[in-house]
């Protein structure tokens, strides 16, 4: 290269003339200025150095389509740097300079390089900016190498003493004035400027190692990626801070695990057990395990590193402690994790330890490959507890300093610096890892001196759920008022900070957090962060987003009806249900001596006893109900399971059995009513035309005076046993002998194995699911907010209930929770790493796995860890065919208990496309701004027709997520009319859209596929049976609407056998006739 | 229900459906040797029903009753009746053709399906069988008339003047949805309105709405509160049922010419040997013989796994599989292409592992 060499020159001339190339000079703030009294200049580079990963073959593909990296380490020759330069970033406009030079050169060549040239800065810090060449597409042999080049100058023999760069010393002389302070060091400022020393000795070093050690490019490969995964390294999606450039660091953790740690003076404070050094014949699974075991257990904070060097520490370790973590490098010059914030390293953490306890799972469930490498960890919802984004553009220091600025190379890196360490303080032990996210760095042209940052990052907090919801934060004691501490706690926290007496006497200094609800006490993290973020650096609230109060009201009723409620004074909450429920058992209980039989068990199985109803249960009492609107008179009844003891004055007879329920249920009612005032009771039968007296039906509807609704069934375990034999009578007799069975029997066979199929789940599944689901709520506090939100999820996509039974997706959500190796019966309170903290995360995971999961496959829930029963639930599912969403628990081995009526393949395909696109928004929710509602809001266009609903007379419509409260609204004008339109009693359970909805599904079973929000939804969708639409030979059994085709054409061979088609306008007609005063009218696609 | 229609009359519905457009006039006549009778549901909305005389078939004929209950000269068999369609919807609708007599719906539920392959003139014995059996228990029974005749088996049996009377539960005019192109009988009173209704409309006829049966909301309300009959009514119901049920029992038990615990004996003199009951005994007697599978548990239970394994290998060993050279040679071929099929399968199932590999490195 004949590069022309410059004469020293004053810096602002010189960047002129480079200018007229275009090529602007990123030279470091303070920016010189005309009366700088150093010179620039230019000469061709003493040496040129193929330097970083490339050079030694340990490159990893990087994320988001980037390209290797080659790096070009080009010397500066001494004689263009003095001794004095290290003061004040002088080398850096130097080496700032030299870049240009070089980029001028390289763009100014008569034959220009067939390449793109930027400049590039590491982190954002103009200290160091690359140049970055591009190569273009049309060169053929670097298209294939996927490569592009950076060129980082360095300095291989400096003048400058070494000692200077100590990284306890001072290099900035803030400005002309301040004398008068005591010179603070600048231990990033030193950093940077070692790092221009270095690049050849850590060539060296990554060299030698790689010699040494067999294992070792290996290892590296996979820890990279596996960090790659993770956002700990280059990516244009949200990317962990503080890890960019970093890979020096990655080897030298190797490096240090290998050959052990530099021995520390004893004056330093002795930290912890020493770590021995490992030997060098490792695999580089090993090592790749050791590295995460490292990373999961050291705390970064505390204990410095120094990987051992040839010949001592160069600098004394006290002298690192104005760095928040210290990993010196084998060299013994640099800190790698200088600039890399703690709360960066806490994630690291964390994720490490999720990865090990996956690892260590690896015998139990699938191949943990496909986890570990594969997978894509660095979407925000499913990996942190809490997602804020904010808009830093409008932040300002509260306390700006100016030597803060100077060590980290730019304001924005200050501000950023800042905002994590007084994030990591205030939160404290309410989370694991704090973690600022955003993409890493980009190219910018040639002519952009200095470096963009971008404007928005995204917080994302992962919690410790044992500490997050704490409601005081507790301080120094009032004693020590004058203290430095309290000062500084007071100044902390602001106006937050106060004086408080608490129960066990003592007086201190405190923060409290008030909230109202259980609901808002998830948010007390987000409020910390909001806080502090409002005091430290000037953000105010519109400019910091959350998503926890949008998912929030998913879960909630309108405004509107939940002050209609509160109006009368209505009770709500899972707590109050359960004690309504037990109050009930009680009452139930204290009637024994009214019944033949003494009761022995009350059990429950409704979601609004275990914590995983979409809705808050609410009772208003019976006589306030008035004036409540119709769109909001959903009353859900709560299932209850009554058993009798066993007794040989049953009856033997099926028929008999169900009819002396009634008698009992009438029993019960009349004693319920006669022992409590206001009780309502009323026995209600089956619903279905089609059913047999055998299958048991009738229950008894108990509305208590509280206005909570119950519905009772009575189990009778002999009812099984007749089942059975009416099923398998004839098994046992021998072939020969065996009757035909006649259509009459057939009948009843087939009846009674409908009525034990209803027995099995109703008596037998449902209250064990109840009891496992109750547990698996209480043992993790985001479990029934994550039932909640992906029921929610479900319903809104008009697949709950109707397709999708809730207990299978709260089998599916106890995957989510249980997968992490949690268990139900643990007794331990730690709880494993991947278990979410909230049902944000919980919700975003469920999702995820939706779209990933191969539903043919089946899926084995352990709900109850122990081994035996791993066994049998792991050959299980192979043996469960092909029927989609098979959920296997040891409870059910073939897995379709919940999802014997659905869904279907072509469901659980919609299914697996709703969640794809759910997922897809969610994810790209680090590019734009995320609408939580739009997650829940079903597209209509893949429906045949469309039957709309009057959302009037629907008493659950308040429940829809796009209810509208002007239907509402409208009615409470009246006040008269809205009396005299609600009913005086209460009807629990009553929906006329699921009962229509259900009639629809039954009536056209084979003609179409229906779905609809049982939340309220206002629409019934449906999709013609495709084939169908082509004409059929007629038939009478058909099952289905026809219209015969005419006969003219082609198809004269078929004369006598005449063809019909789908009739699918006269069907609409129809479901309008049948729904008339629901539907109001048929949107079909097809014409 | 009403008298014959007057010709007038007939006009005058001819009038009303001459508003709907002609595309009826496109369909054909005929189906299969089904009359296409087109259904206006709206101006522009055509329903079919396939309409047919109903036939008994030959070998059917044995059940005489079925004869007598769906005469043949009079009956009109209908396919694809709309799904809510009631008894006086039909009846009004074939006003025009004569006076319908009755009306009996197939039951459209699962039987339908079950018996889909069926042939058609089965469909009918099948229907009839249904819609005896359609308004059992359920207080939302089609039809005061059908209900009276539709009373639930058990029910008729102890109807017998002897036994006491079941108390019934209400039962409420309502209609009963069922499945879309389920089929339906309906009975004239004259065989001579069967030719008039088989003969093609010129024009189609509307549908009848019955208003007093309600639809839709007012359906699902009135059904919620059948569904939850007064205490008293259920009291009454249970306890009369179980009074006829015990005395049922307690008349089984008299009639029947076997006592308890005596054996069953045959007029050839063989006693039936008869598995018992939950005590060993069931009504009616016999002896009891414990259940193969309890058999089996016990053997099991005894000598473990070994011993029966012994008794199998006694009876393997009578006949010797590689006696003959051939035999030899057949059985070592077999092997040999055992295990390359083995192999081949194998091979092809590594392959489809690879395939649903998630990492594809190249």
């Amino acid at each position: 290269m004949d590069l022309p060499s410059t004469p020293p020159q004053h810096p602002l001339h010189a960047s002129r003339t480079l200018s007229q190339n275009g090529v602007a000079v990123p030279y470091i703030r303070p920016l010189p200025t005309e009366d700088t009294n150093w010179k620039v200049a230019f000469e061709p580079p003493s040496e040129i150095v193929l330097a970083g990963s490339w050079a030694t073959k340990t490159a990893v593909k990087g994320k988001d389509t980037s390209k290797y990296e080659v790096d070009v380490a080009v010397a500066i020759p001494s004689s263009l740097v003095q001794e004095k330069d290290y003061l004040n970033g002088r080398v850096f406009q130097k080496r700032a300079y030299y870049l240009s030079a070089i980029a001028s050169a390289l763009v100014n060549k008569n034959s220009p390089l067939p390449c793109d040239l930027f400049f590039q800065s590491t982190s954002g810090d103009p200290r160091y900016t690359t140049l970055v060449l591009r190569p273009h597409e049309s060169v053929e042999g670097f298209r294939k190498l996927n490569v592009q080049v950076r060129i980082i100058p360095f300095l291989p023999h400096s003048p400058i003493p070494l000692q200077r760069l100590s990284p306890s010393r001072s290099n900035v002389r803030t400005s002309g004035q301040d004398h008068d302070s005591k010179e603070e060091p600048t231990p990033l400022y030193n950093t940077a400027l070692m790092h221009m020393i270095t690049p050849k000795a850590h060539l060296l070093a990554i060299h030698a190692l790689k010699q040494d050690v067999p294992a070792f490019s290996d290892a590296l490969t996979l820890l990279r990626v596996w960090a790659n995964q993770r956002g700990y390294g280059m990516g244009s999606r949200l990317c962990v801070r503080g890890f960019e450039g970093k890979g020096m660091w990655w080897a030298s953790v190797l490096d240090m695990l290998i050959h052990g740690e530099e021995p520390q003076p004893v004056a330093v404070k002795k930290t912890g057990t020493k770590r021995k050094p490992l030997g060098k014949g490792l695999s580089s699974y090993q090592l790749f395990k050791v590295a995460l075991d490292f990373f999961a257990r050291h705390d970064f904070a505390e204990q410095p590193v120094y990987v051992k060097s040839k010949d001592g520490h160069r600098f004394p370790p006290m002298s690192y402690a104005s760095h928040e973590a210290v990993f010196v490098d084998s060299t013994s010059s640099v800190n790698l994790l200088a600039g890399v914030p703690l709360s960066s390293l806490d994630l690291l953490r964390y994720d490490a330890q999720a990865t090990l306890e996956t690892l260590d799972r690896s015998g139990i469930s699938e191949d943990p490959f496909h986890t570990v490498f594969l997978q894509d960890h660095r979407d925000m919802f499913s990996r942190f507890d809490i997602v804020l984004r904010v808009d830093v553009s409008s932040a300002v220091m509260r306390n700006p300093s100016a030597h803060l600025v100077a060590d980290h190379g730019s304001v924005y890196n200050a501000l950023i610096a800042t905002l994590t360490s007084t994030l990591r303080r205030g939160l404290g032990n309410r989370a694991k890892a704090i973690a600022v996210l955003h993409p890493s760095s980009d190219v910018r042209p040639l002519s952009q001196a200095l470096p963009t940052n971008p404007s928005a990052i995204h917080i994302g907090i992962v919690l410790d759920n044992e500490h997050a919801f704490r409601l005081v934060d507790h301080g120094p004691p009032a004693e020590d008022q004058e203290s430095e501490q309290a000062k500084r706690f007071r100044d902390f926290w602001g106006e937050k900070a106060e004086l408080r007496r608490f129960k066990d006497g003592s007086i201190t200094e405190s923060v409290v957090w008030d909230v109202k609800s259980v609901d808002e006490r998830t948010h007390i993290p987000s409020l910390v962060v909001k806080h502090l973020l409002r005091r430290h650096l000037g953000i105010g609230a519109e400019d910091v987003k959350t998503w926890q109060t949008q998912f929030d009201a998913l879960l909630k009723a309108p405004e509107s009806i939940r002050s209609l409620y509160e109006a009368r004074g209505a009770v709500a909450g899972f707590k109050a249900a359960l004690t309504a429920f037990d109050a009930l058992v009680k009452q139930i209980k204290s009637l024994d001596d009214q019944f033949p039989l003494a009761i022995l068990n009350v059990s429950p199985v409704s979601a609004s006893l275990r914590h995983t109803e979409v809705f808050v249960p609410i009772a208003v009492t019976p006589s306030s109900r008035v004036g409540i609107p119709t769109t909001a008179s959903y009353l859900p009844a709560m299932e209850v399971i009554v058993e009798f003891e066993k007794s040989g004055r049953w009856p033997d007879d099926l028929r008999a059995i169900q009819k002396i329920k009634l008698a009992f249920f009438e029993r019960m009612a009349t004693a319920l009513m006669a022992a409590a005032k206001g009780l309502q009771a009323s026995v209600v039968f089956g619903e279905y035309t089609a059913r047999t007296e055998i299958q048991d039906e009738a229950a008894l509807d108990i509305v208590t005076p509280d206005g909570w609704a119950f519905r009772v069934r009575i189990w009778h375990d002999r009812e099984a046993t007749l089942l059975d034999r009416v099923i398998n009578e004839q098994s046992r007799v021998p072939k020969a002998l065996r009757r035909n069975i006649t259509g009459e029997e057939a009948r009843e066979r087939q009846a009674a194995l409908e009525a034990r199929d209803v027995y099995l789940r109703r008596f037998i599944h449902a209250p064990r699911h109840h009891r496992v689901i109750a547990a698996l709520s209480h043992k993790f506090a985001a479990f029934a907010g994550t039932v909640r939100l992906t029921k929610r999820w479900f319903a809104s996509h008009w697949l709950l209930c109707s397709h999708v039974s809730e207990e299978a997706v709260e089998l599916l959500c106890a995957h989510i929770f249980l997968r992490t190796g949690a268990s139900v019966t643990a007794e331990t309170m730690m709880l494993p790493a991947g278990v979410p903290g909230t049902k944000e995360r919980g919700f975003a995971q469920v999702l995820k796995f939706l779209e990933d999961w191969d539903w043919t496959k089946g899926l084995v829930v352990p709900l109850d860890f122990s081994d035996q029963d791993v066994a049998t639930a792991d050959a299980s599912p192979s043996a469960s065919g092909t029927a989609p969403w098979s959920l296997v628990t040891q409870f059910d081995a073939s897995g379709h208990v919940w999802t014997s009526s659905g869904p279907n393949a072509v469901v659980a395909r919609r299914i697996t496309t709703l969640a794809k696109a759910t997922w897809a928004s969610l994810a790209q929710s680090d590019s734009q701004d995320l609408e939580v509602t739009r997650l829940f809001q079903h597209p209509t266009e893949d429906y045949d027709f469309v039957a709309e609903l009057n959302p009037a007379v629907l008493p659950r419509y308040y429940q829809s997520v796009e209810a509208d409260p002007s239907i509402w609204a409208a009615k409470a004008q009246y006040a008269n009319a809205g009396l005299a339109n609600s009913t005086s009693s209460v009807l629990p359970g009553f929906d006329p859209a699921a009962a229509l909805f259900r009639d629809l599904t039954r009536v056209y079973e084979d003609t179409a596929l229906l779905f609809y929000d049982v939340m309220g939804g206002a629409q019934v969708g449906g999709v013609w049976q495709p084939s169908l639409k082509n004409a059929r030979p007629f038939r009478v059994l058909g099952g289905y609407s026809s219209l015969p085709v005419s006969k003219d054409g082609s198809r004269n061979k078929e004369k006598e056998q005449g063809l019909v088609v789908l009739n699918h306008l006269a069907p609409s007609i129809e479901m309008k006739r049948i729904g008339s005063g629901l539907i109001t009218g048929i949107v079909s696609k097809i014409d | 229900m009403g008298s014959s229609s007057s010709p007038a009359k007939q006009k005058q519905k001819r009038a009303i459906a001459s508003t709907s457009t002609a595309s009826s006039s496109s369909l054909p006549t005929t189906v299969s040797g089904f009359t296409v009778l087109p259904i206006a549901y709206s101006s522009t909305t055509i329903h079919i029903i396939y309409a047919r005389a109903h036939s008994v078939a030959k070998q059917k004929n044995a059940k005489g009753k079925q004869k007598e209950e769906l005469p043949e000269g009079r009956t009109l068999f209908l396919v694809n009746v709309p799904p809510d369609a009631t008894e006086r919807e039909l009846t009004v609708l074939f006003k025009s053709c004569g006076t319908v007599e009755r009306v009996v719906f197939s039951t459209g539920g699962t039987s339908a399906q079950q018996d889909t392959a069926e042939d058609e003139d089965e469909s009918g014995d099948e229907g009839e069988e249904g819609g005896v059996g359609s308004g059992s228990e359920e207080p939302s029974g089609s039809d005061e008339e059908e209900d009276g005749e539709a009373r639930p088996k058990k029910k008729r049996k102890i109807s017998q003047p002897e036994g006491p009377k079941v108390v019934p539960l209400p039962s409420i005019p309502l209609r009963t949805f069922r499945r879309t192109g389920h089929t339906a009988y309906v009975v004239f009173l004259d065989s001579s309105s069967l030719a008039r209704a088989l003969k093609p409309p010129t024009k189609p006829y509307p549908w009848p709405i019955d208003r007093e049966t309600p639809l839709g909301l007012e359906h699902y309300k009135a059904l919620y509160s059948a569904l939850r009959p007064p205490l008293d009514v259920v009291r009454a119901h249970a306890d009369s049922w179980m009074e006829a049920f015990e005395h049922e029992q307690a008349k089984k038990r008299q009639e029947s010419q076997y006592r308890k615990g005596e054996a069953i004996v045959d007029e050839d003199g063989f006693t039936l040997v008869t598995r018992g009951g939950a005590y060993g005994k069931t009504l009616g007697g016999g002896v009891g013989v414990a259940s193969k599978r309890f058999m089996g548990e016990q053997v099991a239970g005894a000598a473990s796994g070994a011993g029966s394994k012994r008794h199998r290998k006694k009876k393997d060993k009578k006949e010797k599989d590689a006696f003959y050279a051939f035999q030899v040679h057949e059985k070592k071929r077999k092997e040999i292409v055992d295990l390359k099929k083995k192999f081949e399968e194998d091979k092809a199932k590594i392959e489809k592992l690879k395939q649903s590999r998630k990492f594809k490195p190249y």
